[in-house]
């Protein structure tokens, strides 16, 4: 897929209403119809659009994700891989303690079997996922599921960088490949391939889904991709920090190569610039066809969309570049 | 920390530059890549004729294996005694088809002219050379009702010479019938008339020199004279032809009038060897005519004089007709094989033709293997580290300049810098807010330079060096220097000529930065990381242009330093300045500084005597890797779109302090996402810093504290206030 058609240029990202918040990563709906969302190491409650966010609970590692059971409790997952369960007033509950802890949660939801279910890519908070992860070959990542006793089983293994999980309308458990630009079932089958883009979280909107996205491909990329020597050399002579690849934020800095195309003209960067950040939430079908989508260009600030939610009828993004909840324009969607 | 400026002291300007001591710089004499060489021929306007010529040397190579004795002197004189009319029929053909015509009555025209010749000799019995003359009368005027009909009231070529075609030969018909009889019982008979018939000369029958001599002609007329260029001008392009004011009518009239007369010759040599016209002469002459046109050019294709590709390719058919004949093939056989052979020449002609600047296109790019030594000397004065000095800059001419590569300030403190469209302009002292035109040149200006007569001289990108005086007066200086040796292509015109400096003595020391890439794709010769630039040198009193230093990869600014004895010289893709002994220029140059953190543009004299470098853009460990894998670039630039190859950070840069010896004291940065990015020029004037950017739409201006504020380029130069 190429960024054309449904997913064809609009400044919607760059138009939406937002809520500044420092680190952003996650948010989720709880059954009060709130919008608890997770910035650094503490995690705000959002009654209704134009409030000012509330404190609700704070950690000791950051929140690397949210999900909230039909019955009020919240799933925290964190950075060094634990989980928190809390019930509705921020109390934690006891419990949930894998027996085999995942390395990171990337993301969680909770199952109608009353377990959580655990994505696990396999980078830990050190490691820089955006660089390493374009040049792993390595499918380091599962799916595992956890209850209250802290029973564990591994609903799948053996995937390349996963970062979000739905549930699909079949009932099967959906889940996005970051690197591998996919949707797959956790059987290992693929439903949906070749997202122009490096998949975050997915969520159920509607009939279909929103994909958010952390950064567009790039055919420079996926060129070198294909030039092993060089791959090795990066590796082997390069700290990771350097590495090309996507990136979160689009500053101008003086450790990056740029592409030919993206250089400045009169101190502005083209909209139409190729980037290796970018801001992108891809709406699609219940067959996860993309349907529509919203756009942070390469001269815009709004990138790398880590999270996306339906919230009264409006859609709510994060996007960590800027450090912003974004609520976005609805658009009529065919 | 601030700038470290000595308060007006001289002191710093009597360093003394150890030029031996320098690490050398290993410049190659010559380079030889056989990418190169084939992308250099591919890209010659010869290599259109390739495969008619091959075709050729086969035709040649199959005779010589079938036959024997068929290359021997005699038999060549006798076919080139045949050859000559049909020879000249092409060339006449050839110049109708240049000018995008076509005229297929050269064989009805031709057996009219051979008629009228015979009967100019034998029955009005006039002297050879009027014989001569009144032949070419009669090529001429059917030319001429061509020309009228086709040229100047616009009927088609083909249906007029269809008509022609047939006029003439049904006239030709009348006459030759109701005088044959007394042609061929006339008696007559001519020394001259004989030896043009039959006689050699230099053991060539006089019909060969006869095409030899015209065939130089037409080619001269082509080349050289004013007739053919706009013959050739109206055949490419009808419509620009007019606008370029060419008399577009005028010129097709004339060129069937010279086909005509050519064709009238080719009658006349005809009448002198045969002495006699039958009903079948000149018939099918025109396909034929066409035939080896079509086999010489790959088609019908307006707008070339390729002289020698269609005589090649009429000396292939001729050759190859005769062949078969002479070893006795059927005449249906010989016409289907020579069908067929025609069919696959041009069928590969015109694969060829349509390929090959596709095939030029991917060759052309021609990488290599570029180590660059890691940054050195400038810990502690990285943008992390140190506070983003030009962040107190003030910007000038906002959105009114595009694109001032280079800026320069004149005694009065009045500012001048390029533009794009190839303007320099010119903001008045002393707030510098009143922006004037000074001149237009066109090009792209990049270097400025003030003379001791305090005029300019800018290097224009596209142009070469040229002189601006402050009243406006544009001058060229020079555009071209000497052919470098072994080169397929032709590097005598100065093709991006970058910065430039003025020594004591008056001479000019500039830099043609890439002799490959035109100020479109200068981006392609960081790819490449050839040493494709030069420095090249002007004497104003000798009005001499000299290479002064061939193959340097991307030599750009150019300063000399304050003691007026070296020249230092940007090599923007190593990261390093260059330096030159302006005593001892063979010697080459020598590393001045290297390790740079970022692409040097523009050197320029600190008034502590020191330097100012413009860093155009930033280095980065994912580059710097990528330049040792020449392969991996080429391959990039084949699978990659161009906006996505990768590419030097030039969204960020800055300017580098450096003293007299070559070391860096200071760096000045703009904050990551501010109005100063790609730094490509800067000049201090009265204690403050001017800077201009090739990708910008303004100046910059920066105060320094503490540095002279008496000082001034000009004074620095030329010892003036």
């Amino acid at each position: 897929m190429t960024l054309e058609g449904a997913l064809g240029p609009n400044s919607r990202l760059d138009d939406a209403e937002s809520v500044r918040i420092a680190a952003p990563e996650a948010i989720c709906v709880n059954r009060s119809g709130q919008l608890m969302l997770s910035s650094g190491r503490d995690v705000f409650r959002l009654p209704q659009w134009g409030y000012t966010p509330a404190h609700w609970a704070n950690f000791e590692t950051p929140v690397s994700a949210l999900a909230a059971s039909e019955d009020g409790r919240l799933a925290v997952g964190l950075a060094d891989g634990q989980i928190v369960v809390l019930d509705e007033a921020g109390k934690p509950l006891s419990g949930w303690i894998p027996s085999t802890p995942p390395r990171a949660v990337a993301d969680c939801l909770f199952l109608p079997s009353d377990e959580i279910a655990i994505v696990d890519h396999g980078y830990g908070s050190d490691e820089p996922l955006l660089s390493l992860a374009p040049w792993d070959s390595k499918a380091r990542g599962q799916v595992i599921a956890v209850n209250q006793t802290g029973a564990t089983r591994v609903i799948a293994t053996g995937l390349h960088c996963p970062m979000g999980i739905a549930a699909h309308i079949n009932g099967a458990l959906i889940v996005t490949e970051f690197e591998r630009a996919r949707v797959i079932e956790t059987s290992g089958r693929t439903i949906q391939a070749g997202y122009p883009a490096y998949l975050g979280r997915i969520r159920k909107i509607g009939e279909g889904y929103a994909l958010a996205c952390l950064a567009r491909r790039d055919p420079l990329i996926e060129f070198l991709k294909t030039e092993r020597q060089f791959v090795a050399r990066m590796k082997a002579n390069i700290d990771p920090r350097y590495w090309i690849g996507p990136r979160a934020t689009p500053e101008f800095s003086p450790d990056f190569p740029i592409e030919l195309g993206a250089t400045r003209l009169f101190g502005e960067v083209k909209p139409w610039a190729p980037s290796f950040s970018y801001g992108l939430v891809i709406e699609t079908n219940p067959d996860l066809m993309p349907i529509g989508s919203a756009h942070s260009r390469a001269n815009g600030v709004r990138h790398a969309i880590s999270d996306v939610m339906l919230w009264n009828g409006s859609l709510i993004a994060v996007s960590r570049a800027s450090n912003e909840i974004l609520k976005l324009a609805r658009q009529d969607v065919p | 920390m601030g700038p470290r400026f000595s308060q007006g002291k001289e002191i710093a300007l009597t360093t003394q530059i150890d030029f031996a001591s320098l690490p050398r710089v290993r410049v190659p004499r010559i380079v030889v890549s056989p990418r190169r060489i084939l992308s250099d021929v591919l890209s010659k306007g010869w290599v259109e004729s390739a495969i008619p010529f091959t075709a050729f040397i086969f035709v040649l190579i199959g005779i010589s294996i079938a036959t024997t004795g068929y290359f021997k002197p005699s038999n060549l004189a006798d076919l080139s005694q045949y050859a000559a009319d049909g020879g000249l029929t092409v060339l006449a053909l050839l110049i109708v088809v240049a000018v995008g015509g076509i005229d297929l009555s050269v064989g009805s025209n031709f057996a009219m002219s051979a008629f009228v010749s015979l009967y100019a000799f034998h029955i009005l019995g006039l002297p050879v050379w009027l014989v001569l003359i009144v032949s070419l009368v009669c090529g001429s005027l059917i030319g001429a009702i061509n020309g009228i009909l086709a040229g100047l009231v616009g009927c088609g070529a083909l249906l007029t010479t269809l008509a022609t075609m047939i006029t003439v030969r049904g006239l030709y018909t009348l006459a030759s019938q109701a005088r044959l009889v007394e042609i061929s019982t006339s008696t007559r008979s001519d020394d001259l008339w004989d030896w043009i018939g039959f006689d050699k000369l230099l053991g060539m029958p006089i019909g060969f020199w006869v095409l030899a001599i015209v065939a130089v002609l037409v080619f001269l007329m082509f080349r050289q004279s004013r007739f053919g260029w706009h013959v050739l001008a109206a055949g490419g392009n009808r419509k620009a032809a007019r606008h370029g004011g060419i008399n577009v009518k005028r010129t097709i009239f004339f060129a069937y009038i010279l086909a005509g007369l050519i064709v009238g010759l080719a009658g006349f040599l005809f009448a002198a060897r045969q002495n006699s016209v039958g009903s079948d002469t000149g018939i099918g002459f025109e396909f034929a005519a066409l035939t080896a046109l079509v086999v010489g050019l790959g088609g019908f294709v307006p707008g070339r004089g390729a002289v020698v590709s269609v005589l090649i390719g009429f000396v292939t058919i001729y050759l190859l007709t005769n062949a078969m004949i002479n070893s006795g093939l059927r005449g249906d056989f010989v016409q289907f094989a020579l069908g067929s052979i025609i069919a696959v020449i041009l069928a590969i002609d015109v694969k060829f033709r349509k390929n090959r600047h596709r095939l030029l296109a991917s060759t052309y790019l021609d990488p290599v293997a570029l180590g660059i030594e890691p940054a050195k000397g400038v810990d502690g004065l990285m943008p992390h580290a140190i506070a983003p000095k030009l962040k107190h800059a003030t910007l000038i001419g906002s959105g009114q300049v595009d694109g001032p590569e280079d800026v320069i300030l004149d005694s009065d403190g009045n500012l001048y810098c390029g533009t794009r469209d190839g303007r320099i302009m010119r903001f008045a002292a002393p707030d510098l807010t009143k922006v004037s035109l000074l001149a237009k040149i066109g090009g792209r200006p990049l270097g400025l330079a003030f003379d001791a007569e305090e005029r300019i001289v800018t290097c224009v990108a596209g142009m070469g060096l040229l002189r601006v005086s402050l009243d406006g007066k544009v001058e060229l200086l020079t555009d071209q220097t000497d052919r470098s040796l072994f080169s397929v292509y032709d590097d005598t015109t100065i093709r991006m000529a970058d910065d430039l400096d003025i020594a004591p003595d008056g001479a000019i020391y500039f830099t043609d930065a890439t002799k490959r890439y035109d100020i479109g794709n200068w981006g392609l010769d960081l790819l490449e990381a050839r040493p494709n630039g030069r420095l090249l040198s002007y004497d104003p009193k000798s009005r001499k242009t000299k290479t002064v230093c061939d193959n340097l990869i991307f030599p750009n600014g150019v300063c000399v330093t304050h003691d007026g004895g070296h020249l230092l010289v940007a090599s923007t893709w190593t990261c390093s300045i260059l330096i030159f002994d302006l005593k001892n220029m063979a010697a080459g140059p020598r590393v001045f500084l290297s390790g740079l953190p970022g692409y040097p543009d523009n050197i320029n004299r600190a008034s502590d005597g020191g330097y100012w470098i413009a860093l155009a853009g930033m280095r980065n460990p994912v580059l710097d890797e990528i330049m040792t894998m020449p392969g991996l670039r080429r391959r990039m630039t084949k699978r990659v779109p161009p906006t996505n190859w990768l590419f030097g950070n030039l969204n960020i840069g800055g300017v580098l302090k450096i003293d007299g010896a070559g070391h860096i004291r200071d760096a000045l940065w703009d904050a990551p996402d501010g109005p100063l990015y790609m730094i490509t020029s800067m000049r201090e004037h009265k204690g403050v810093l001017y800077l201009g950017g090739v990708t910008n739409n303004k100046i910059g201006r920066l105060v320094l504290p503490g540095a002279n504020p008496a000082w001034t380029g000009p004074g620095s130069y030329w010892k003036k206030a």
